[in-house]
């Protein structure tokens, strides 16, 4: 290891040497960005991963929707959209003149496979579960398309920005790329870089740059010594802040912090002594630093949250102060709960970073307070067998990726077991209300509750962070749902 | 017996620093181990001599600590492969044809695998843990002691004094002390030091995969994972494991090059 390292400093160095002396000339105006994630395939309906999404959504696929990178949901293959009084039907008037990239028309039936292709068997869609409120769709006339719900879902257009509108005409969307976006897939070279060419015939707004190259890293250095060195002109998300001090103070660079979604959960398993009572998660939750463990992961960067609630949620609320760092209270509670002098427990840790380092943190905190915990080294494999199938564990670490996923407080069948009928029922009823304030008042009332049971113990959030040559602009600062539209990006 | 060998001299005073470090460990290290009071990646300087980690433990007593895993790894590799191996080894080498040929399709099919892959395997099918660890790489070092002896005691069973000893009515078991182990012995003596060496590495590869000792265990492989991240901010956190490291590693070479220039008849009159 000290050696490849060793190498790479020594690459970089003489790497900047040349490009310093020999300027790139590009006469085209193409944006190449360095990411870790590169795409299993080309489906987001199947297993196609976060890297399908960050290089295609919005940039090669649309929805009827979009997505904004400040989390407004505005019209993009919908030109109108139109609800019947129960909230029941949703008729959507498709806009004119679309195109998908193999030079046929947006119809209404491409619009139907795309909804069916989702919430059908096969599906690995994210939105599987959530769009399965579809009871019907009709295509009364090519340009309009009529969704019948069986019930109230005040978060449907959400969920639509999040399903891309396929040609119903492709067999294989894994492999072949067929969508309206404003590139098409160009070249895939596998374990290397995806292609993206500007697509003449987009109907839209005609993007600032002539098209981008996704180059694919499976090692963090080796990115950053690529951007430093020219080769990528900004990475997508940086992983620790250690590498930002190279960037820092270098004019040739920019650093941009967003918020992600991203949330590292201390995880009980809420079925199960001794963490089926609230008493003894809020103990365990007050006898830990969130703001030192942030600090020691990710310096400077991040927030912390008291829910499961990111910033870019709209029913987010500071809840900090409901489970905030008190050794004293949590001696207290545990006391209370008939456990003063502490307990024993299995801490289930994935094997990669940041965890093993967080759960020796954890360790070292509830130590404090009498109680032990014994660190359990498991892979990712086993984390999704064990902890997330069989649900055998006492309380493990991860990270949450997923925007608005705090409904699973709502479904005591999830891995960590949390039942709570309120929130279940506050949950459910949240997204049958009829308007969009009344379903963030009662998810509101849901963060509130669940933080209050310490349902789980959120240690902290994950900044985003996108770092890029300081000649480019227009890049997404949040890059929500991973996805990473480069469409705005440009030279200067 | 006079210790005539420079080697042999260098590579128990390497050892004996990292073994020394480790036994000191159990009476004293600079700081607690679980104390995150020293602030992030705090440069080295005089309170914590090579400065700290990302959650301000003190990186000199996580160093210590890790030589405890090092040791305590080679050692163990060893204690698993040291009797196992020749026994097999022997096992072999004495048979019936058809066991022996059986014995030799098992070592080889062992011996294909890398000594780290093998380990792998058993960590992925018993739970992460130092002791899963230490088997594993001990399996791994049995196979190749027991390749080795099993060469060395076929040489040794073919001399004329075995035919000799046999035909006078001496028993297997007598043959094999009294005639065959004395004669191998130290060529797999430096093996073993050789296989001790390399245990340490494999341990520290482990870890640093993650399927090595546990956290809060220090060992240096992880140590390496974790600086990984902080190269930049902290190069001492990635080098100064690195180093021990090296030095065990080298350490273990040189007593095995030492073991063998002391046992070698033949390189003893050359100088």
């Amino acid at each position: 290891m000290k050696r490849q390292t060793a190498l790479f400093i020594g690459l970089a160095l003489v790497l900047t040497a040349c490009g310093t002396s020999t300027p790139p000339a590009e006469p085209a105006s193409v944006i190449d960005v360095g990411s870790l994630y590169e795409p299993q395939n080309l489906d987001n309906a199947g297993g196609g991963g976060q890297g399908v999404i960050e290089a295609l959504a919005g940039n090669v696929y649309e929805g009827l929707f979009r997505l904004t990178d400040d989390g407004q949901v505005e019209n993009l293959l919908a030109a109108g959209h139109k609800v019947s009084r129960d909230g029941l039907t949703h008729t959507f008037t498709l806009r004119e003149g679309v195109r998908f990239h193999s030079g046929d028309p947006l119809t209404g039936a491409d619009v139907k496979h795309s909804l069916e292709r989702i919430i059908g068997d096969g599906s690995k869609s994210a939105r599987k579960g959530d769009l399965s409120v579809i009871k019907g769709i009709d295509v009364p006339d090519p340009s309009t398309v009529v969704v019948t719900l069986s019930t109230r879902s005040v978060s449907f257009v959400y969920n639509l920005s999040q399903v891309w509108i396929v040609n119903d005409a492709v067999r294989d969307p894994a492999t072949t790329e067929d969508g309206t976006g404003p590139y098409k897939v160009g070249t895939w070279r596998r374990g290397s870089s995806l292609t993206l060419d500007r697509f003449d015939g987009y109907w839209g707004e005609r993007p600032d740059n002539d098209g981008a190259v996704f180059h694919y890293y499976t090692d963090a250095s080796a990115l950053n010594n690529a951007l430093l060195t020219g080769v990528v002109d900004l990475v997508t998300s940086e992983q620790s802040p250690d590498a930002l001090a190279q960037f820092e103070g270098d004019p040739r660079f920019r650093i941009s912090e967003g918020t992600s979604t991203t949330k590292l959960l201390l995880a009980f398993n809420d079925r199960e002594p001794p963490f089926d009572r609230a008493l003894v998660r809020r103990a365990v939750s007050a006898a830990i630093d969130d703001r030192k463990l942030l600090r020691s992961i990710w310096g400077d960067h991040g927030i912390l949250i008291g829910s499961m609630v990111p910033p870019s949620d709209p029913w987010y609320e500071d809840l900090c102060r409901l489970n905030a760092y008190d050794v004293a209270l949590a001696r207290k509670l545990l006391a209370e709960a008939g456990l003063p002098d502490g307990f024993t427990f299995t801490l289930d840790t994935p094997n990669y970073d940041p965890h093993p380092t967080i759960a020796t943190f954890v360790k070292s905190e509830l130590a404090k307070v009498g109680i032990t915990v014994n660190i359990r080294i498991i892979t990712a494999d086993e984390w999704y067998t064990k902890v997330y199938q069989r649900h055998d564990f006492t309380a493990t670490l991860q990270e949450h990726v997923n925007d608005r996923d705090i409904r699973w407080y709502g479904d005591p069948g999830f891995y960590w077991g949390y039942d709570n009928p309120e929130v279940a029922e506050l949950i459910k009823r949240a997204e049958t209300s009829a308007t969009a304030e009344t379903q963030a008042s009662m998810m509101r009332t849901a963060a509130r509750r669940i933080a209050e049971d310490a349902a789980s113990d959120w240690l902290y959030l994950n900044p985003q962070i996108v770092v890029s040559s300081s000649r480019l602009s227009g890049y997404p600062v949040n890059g929500l749902n991973a996805q990473f539209p480069v469409y705005d990006i440009k030279e200067r | 017996m006079r210790v005539r060998s420079p080697a042999l001299a260098a590579g128990c005073a390497l050892v004996a620093v990292i073994v020394a470090m480790a036994l000191l460990t159990f009476f004293w290290t600079p700081y607690d181990p679980a104390d995150t009071t020293g602030g992030r990646l705090e440069p080295p300087g005089a309170g914590h001599l090579l400065g700290t980690d990302r959650l301000g433990r003190d990186l000199l007593t996580q160093l210590m600590l890790g030589a405890r895993v090092a040791v305590v790894a080679s050692l163990g590799a060893v204690a698993v492969g040291g009797p196992l191996g020749p026994a097999v080894g022997v096992l072999a080498g004495l048979a019936a044809r058809w066991l022996d040929d059986a014995l030799a399709v098992v070592l080889d099919i062992l011996l294909a695998f890398p000594t780290l892959l093998l380990a792998m395997l058993v960590v992925a099918a018993k739970q992460t843990s130092l002791a899963a660890a230490i088997t594993a790489i001990g399996l791994a070092v049995s196979a190749v002691v027991a390749r080795l002896t099993r060469v060395l005691v076929k040489r040794v069973l073919a001399q004329d004094y075995i035919t000799a000893a046999r035909t006078s009515g001496t028993s297997w078991p007598r043959i094999v002390t009294g005639h065959v182990l004395p004669n191998i012995w130290p060529t797999l003596a430096v093996n073993l030091a050789l296989q001790a060496g390399l245990a340490a590495l494999a341990e520290a590869s482990l870890s640093y995969l993650g399927l090595g000792a546990p956290p809060p265990n220090a060992s240096w492989g992880r140590m390496l994972k974790e600086a990984e991240a902080t190269v930049l901010t902290s190069p001492v956190a990635v080098l100064a494991p690195g180093a021990l490291l090296a030095m065990l590693v080298i350490g273990a070479n040189l007593i095995a090059q030492g073991i063998r220039e002391q046992a070698d008849p033949t390189l003893r009159r050359s100088r």
